[in-house]
């Protein structure tokens, strides 16, 4: 009901205003929230890609930060991150925590499969033994990429009594190996290590390292391109120092493989970094095994397909609607390969001999 | 393009005053609105702004025909051919795959093969709402209950960037005639619209996306995991998560249709207060569920051929209305349990001298929590990837008590109460904030404008997670 108030027109008791003046409280209260979150709009962004986007951004967001921290309207923000538990979430960190030295790999499991390569087992050796009573920890962390699969995996597991997914499925939209500023993985796994003492760890990086900048690198060292000497070093030296910090923490590592895409281009580009990934594997016999997902989720063209023919000839959706994630019957697909590695690195069949016939 | 980001923030600061000048111009307004909608909708994928155009001239040159033609049987024979242009465009993009896949599947069961290929064909976003939109144009020109208008009349009305990728769905009737006349750029209903981009804002960042997290998505991806406390908490998160995105998204169209002098019609009222399955499809995207009971249910016969005919019509309505949110059979069991509650509903009601008992205070919140409970169940469905999984959900609700519930968290209880307990806020408090809001200086409405945002923000994850209906 529109009514006239002395000047002015209300409706249900407000009061309605010029666009004019509502223009002029949206710029304000921009201001306002631009002061007020200014710690989390640099990190946003420090976390873009880099070219003149970012370039402007920082150069926007910094003097903001350093207005919002001197006329403590930054406060707020820290009060409800603190009530949050989330302390952490403004903060930059950059470092790149790998072993410097690889390991010594004879203390590992004594298999290693790269998939769709020979297995160099070594015949003889004796494969950890996992049992109902103490179940296999496995731990599954990376990009979104691994979120269904870990999932799958997960309810794979369900079938077994000896392998038990500890610390959920950590997996995180948007963030990879290249940028730590944006999600410092090397922290993140050297802390988790430490927490869910994983036995077996699945992980998934790369889906967001197509890109030719990356942070944290060692003094001196500059990338001039994505998938140049320079990049592939760099990048094989993050790849190889997880593994190492996870076979050091005594767990076994399965690399999930980037997947074949709608897009050709991005598929070369994933190409590239499954050849990184699958160098250093194989040059870690006995630490980690390579999840080949190209070649598992490729259709009968050799190129991508949406849909594939499962073991009784009926059509299942495997891909999600974007065209690089995996849809729940694509996952389980690579959740059973990832299981044929385990079994492959231990024991998780011979608690049954023990059990009472019937 | 996403209403919560930055990239949109700057589109609107351009477009808000950039359309109020050209507003003294209808003419002029038509072209800049559906120039800049274009841009929002390409920022996606520029190849489907083909796909939107095409849309638009095929409606308009269509309803112009029906319009036209003489003969009943001629207008009739255009609609058909209008509408069923629409369907096959939306049956292309979005359900082609399904089709195919579901018929080798069946083929290769009875042991035959089908010369049939998927295409992997993606989904333009938004399809389903600007097709339904064209076709109560159509069919409402059909209908005679108004003329076909300009071209630039149309485009404008089908492209408008606040509803175009996942609505209100807007009837011609109600967005035409705004259109035909200057908005009064004084009288600007700011508070309202403000509210409304506030609170669609937090619900969307800060209580969809934290339950998501927190335990809809790992308790669904894994239900044999999980213990019936972890299974029970997660339905009714993913009851007030989906509420809370839809909504929220809704709540931010209307406002800000309202900031370019627009209004929508309302989408969501408190459903969850619904006392049965009828009134909660009158509260739950309203602008869809009257669409369903105008262009299919009412043409099917609604109520008016015998009793037997209104249970079909109803479960024709509800699973087509279950397929229309994707291409999955897991909709279409969504569908099926509320056209069977619906059913069930006026069969109880239909019965020879049954009176509607007046229900006491206690007998409405026992009808209140056996609709939300059956609401809820369908929804297990609706968020299942397969009926296999959404089946283990419901077997796991009864047989894993006493397990222990790790993500049953504090945080976790208190969003879903407060998303709960605000459909039972009295519609005098909302108004009361607005009203007070609205007296503010300019100042002091830009500071809580701006505090709400730096908490959405401080809140709520990085990163902002795509709209759940996005995907419809």
């Amino acid at each position: 009901m529109v009514a006239a108030t002395g000047k002015r027109a209300e409706v249900d008791g407000r009061r309605l205003s010029s666009a004019g003046r509502a223009l002029v409280v949206i710029v304000l209260a921009l201001v306002f929230g631009l002061l007020l979150d200014a710690p989390g709009l640099h990190k946003s962004a420090f976390n873009e890609s880099r070219g003149t986007h970012r370039t402007v951004a920082l150069a926007l967001t910094g003097p903001l930060e350093s207005v919002s921290h001197a006329l403590r309207l930054d406060r707020p923000r820290l009060w409800v991150k603190e009530a949050l538990g989330r302390t952490s979430d403004d903060s930059i960190d950059t470092t790149v925590a790998v072993p410097v030295a690889p390991v010594h790999h004879a203390r590992g499991p004594r298999l290693v499969r790269s998939t769709g390569a020979a297995i160099p087992g070594r015949p003889g050796s004796k494969r950890r033994a996992f049992t109902p009573k103490h179940p296999l920890r496995l731990w599954i962390a990376g990009d979104s990429l691994v979120i269904e699969p870990g999932y799958a995996l997960q309810r794979a597991a369900l079938a077994t009594p000896v392998i038990s997914s500890v610390g959920g499925v950590d997996g995180r939209i948007a963030t990879g190996l290249d940028r730590p500023d944006v999600f410092n993985w090397f922290l993140e796994i050297r802390h988790q290590l430490k927490v869910v003492h994983p036995n077996a760890v699945l992980l998934c990086f790369g889906g967001n390292d197509d890109k030719a900048y990356m942070t944290g690198l060692p003094a001196g060292v500059s990338i001039d391109s994505f998938d140049d000497p320079s990049w592939r070093h760099e990048y094989a030296r993050r790849v190889g120092g997880l593994i190492d910090m996870i076979n050091r923490a005594g767990a076994y590592v399965v690399w999930m493989g980037l997947p074949v895409t709608a897009d050709a281009a991005q598929t070369s580009r994933f190409d590239q970094i499954n050849s990184v990934v699958d160098g250093v594997v194989r040059a870690r016999p006995g630490g980690a095994a390579f999840v080949d997902t190209y070649r598992l989720l490729q259709g009968p063209d050799g190129g991508y397909a949406q849909y594939l023919q499962n073991l009784s000839g009926q059509l299942e959706d495997v891909r999600a609607p974007d065209g690089v994630h995996l849809a729940p019957a694509g996952a389980a697909i690579v959740a059973r390969e990832v299981l044929k590695d385990l079994n492959t690195a231990y024991d998780l069949t011979s608690w049954r001999k023990a059990l009472p016939k019937p | 393009m996403l209403f919560p980001t930055a990239t949109f923030t700057i589109f609107f600061l351009v477009v808000l005053p950039l359309s109020w000048l050209a507003m003294a111009d209808l003419r002029r307004w038509r072209v800049f609105i559906v120039a800049a909608s274009f841009v929002f909708y390409g920022w996606w994928d520029w190849h489907f702004v083909f796909l939107l155009a095409g849309c638009i001239v095929w409606n308009y040159l269509l309803a112009i025909q029906i319009y036209r033609a003489v003969p009943e049987r001629a207008r009739r024979a255009w609609l058909v051919l209008a509408v069923g242009g629409d369907l096959v465009l939306l049956g292309y993009f979005k359900y082609y795959d399904f089709f195919v896949s579901s018929a080798h599947n069946l083929a290769v069961q009875v042991g035959i093969g089908l010369p049939l290929s998927t295409r992997s064909i993606v989904l333009p976003v938004g399809i389903s709402f600007f097709t339904f939109m064209a076709i109560s144009y159509v069919v409402d020109v059909y209908r005679r209950d108004f003329d076909p208008v300009t071209f630039g009349r149309f485009a404008a009305y089908l492209s408008f960037f606040p509803h175009l990728v996942a609505g209100p769905i807007v009837r011609p009737g109600e967005l035409l005639p705004q259109m035909e006349t200057r908005r009064d750029p004084r009288r600007v209903d700011t508070s309202r619209a403000f509210y409304l981009i506030a609170t669609g804002l937090f619900k969307k960042v800060v209580i969809a996306n934290y339950l998501a997290t927190h335990i809809t998505d790992q308790v669904f991806a894994v239900p044999g995991s999980h213990s019936s406390a972890e299974l029970l908490v997660a339905t009714y998160a993913y009851a007030v998560q989906i509420y809370a995105d839809f909504s929220g998204y809704t709540d931010m169209a209307i406002g800000l249709a309202l900031l370019l002098g627009f209004r929508f019609p309302q989408n969501f009222d408190s459903p969850y207060a619904a006392v049965s399955l009828r009134d909660f499809w009158r509260r739950w995207h309203m602008t869809l569920s009257r669409w369903l009971r105008d262009y299919l249910y009412i043409p099917l016969g609604g109520n008016r051929k015998g009793r037997l005919r209104t249970y079909a019509n109803l479960m024709i309505t509800f699973l087509l209305g279950g397929l229309w949110h994707g291409a999955s059979w897991t909709f279409v069991v969504w569908g099926g349990i509320h056209g069977a509650g619906l059913s069930f509903e006026h069969w109880r009601r239909d019965r020879p001298g049954y009176m509607e008992p007046q229900p006491s205070r206690t007998g409405i919140w026992v009808r209140r929590a056996v609709t939300f409970n059956v609401v809820c169940l369908a929804w297990i469905f609706f968020r299942s990837d397969s009926i296999g999984q959404a089946w283990s959900m419901v077997t796991g609700l009864f047989t894993r008590w006493g397990e222990p519930a790790p993500l049953v968290t504090a945080g976790v209880l208190v969003w879903i109460v407060v998303g709960i307990a605000c459909q039972y806020l009295p519609s005098r408090i909302p108004l009361g904030v607005m009203a007070r809001f609205s007296r503010l200086p300019v100042v002091g409405q830009a500071f809580v404008l701006g505090v709400a945002l730096m908490l959405a923000n401080a809140m709520g994850p990085q990163g902002i997670a795509p709209f759940i209906y996005f995907r419809f």
